[in-house]
């Protein structure tokens, strides 16, 4: 019977494979092997695996390199920088609508320092109570020269002027500058602010004519489902003038 | 219009999460120093950043892609760092090890790494080490027939565990 004939042989594929059966099981299996495709297919498979395993080195087996937890935060910064150095030479060219943001930009340009970041950490923050198919998050990270922010906007037409600001424990509110929402653009909006993140309460954003905002974190440990918790109460303010 | 690779930074943030470690594990082996392979892994992310719209997740995953541009990234790093005496027309440099033999030999390593110790220990003692089954199967305490067995499903892992990782061949 086939079956039991492989089941019998089948183990030995493997020392078959590896070159380290005797001489008399060898033929045994080869035999069998003739007449059944089974397990030619499968000694096949299990020669090709064989053949790499002169390539490694044993002493390699047990532990890879640990990858560095700084790399992280390095790769993700040089690829924030590429982003702004390619958004620079694209809004660059725009003129009239765009100067605001032009402006915006010609500050990074020369206030930003390279690397950024600081002892405190970024914060992400979504907005909650937007009307449905809209989506606000805004990431802020702690710069010297104060905040920068991410700004990510769906759901809104396409040209809608949108304005962001931050709120000082003070009360004193800092614009952030502005941008408009075009559809199909995949870029984030990336503003400036002077304002320290460690001193920021509130952010928010002016679509159009609406006005969203949420509470910044203060504490540095709060986890996510807090901040999400605090920033459920986040209202829609509608404001008579800015 | 087919989707960037890596268009924000959230998904910077994941591809680096889900394929670091093993990008930098072969730029580890290739480079051998921990500095340029972590340069090597940043470069590798700016270009794959960079060349977003030219990545088509029909035609390969983006592990492989990113593995693509790593090589790259370590041959132009190997290039900038050389300082080999000149090696006469046809002649090769014995202590290079050809970059594509090391991405299979890094991706043989990292699959033993991943297949249970029991197979590992298995693969190494009668393959690496060469010994008899015989000896092997007197100090496991096992008849010659279950180390031969074991050699057999250690392969059959080490196998499945190459093809999880993207080996063809």
């Amino acid at each position: 019977m086939r079956a039991e004939r492989c089941r019998e042989w089948r183990p030995l594929l493997g020392a078959h494979a590896l070159g380290q059966l005797s001489p008399d099981e060898q033929a045994g299996l080869e035999a069998h092997i003739e007449g059944c495709p089974d397990c030619r297919e499968e000694l096949d498979a299990l020669a090709s695996v064989a053949r790499l395993l002169p390539l490694a080195d044993p002493e390699r087996f047990e532990t890879a390199p640990a990858l560095p937890p700084a790399l992280a935060g390095r790769v993700v910064g040089r690829i924030a920088a590429e982003r702004r150095t390619a958004q620079r030479r694209r809004w660059g060219f725009r003129i009239g609508l765009g100067g605001a943001v032009a402006a915006a930009t010609a500050t990074l340009a020369i206030v930003l320092l390279p690397g950024g970041g600081g002892p405190q950490p970024s914060q992400r923050i979504e907005f909650a109570g937007l009307p449905p198919g809209m989506e606000i998050t805004a990431t802020l990270k702690p710069h010297a020269f104060g905040t920068e922010i991410e700004m990510y906007v769906k759901g809104v037409r396409s040209g809608t002027l949108c304005r962001v600001f931050l709120r000082a424990a003070s009360g004193s509110r800092l614009p952030a500058g502005s941008f408009r929402y075009r559809w199909g653009e995949e870029a984030d909006a990336v503003l400036t602010s002077a304002l320290d993140l460690s001193r920021t309460r509130t952010i928010g954003v002016r679509v159009g004519n609406r006005t969203f905002v949420a509470p910044v974190s203060t504490d540095q440990t709060a986890s996510s489902t807090q901040r999400d918790q605090t920033a459920a109460s986040g209202r829609k303010i509608e404001e008579a003038s800015t | 219009m087919p989707p960037r690779a890596l268009t924000r930074e959230r998904d910077v943030r994941e591809a680096y999460a889900a394929h670091a470690s093993e990008l930098y594990g072969f730029a580890m082996r290739s480079l051998g120093d921990s500095g340029l392979a972590e340069e090597a892994v940043q470069e590798t992310f700016v270009r794959a950043w960079r060349a977003g719209d030219r990545f088509d997740p029909q035609i390969g995953s983006l592990r492989t892609w990113l593995f693509a541009i790593l090589r790259n990234v370590v041959i132009d790093l190997g290039r900038a760092r050389a300082i080999r005496p000149a090696v006469a027309d046809g002649g090769v440099e014995p202590s290079v090890e050809p970059l594509d033999e090391a991405l299979l030999a890094w991706q043989v390593e990292e699959a033993m790494r991943r297949i249970g110790d029991d197979h590992r220990r298995i693969l190494i003692e009668t393959y690496y080490r060469g010994r008899p089954y015989a000896e092997v199967a007197r100090e496991l305490g096992v008849p010659e027939g279950t180390v031969k067995s074991r050699v057999y499903y250690g392969l059959r892992a080490l196998r499945v565990a190459l093809e999880e990782m993207g080996y063809e061949g």
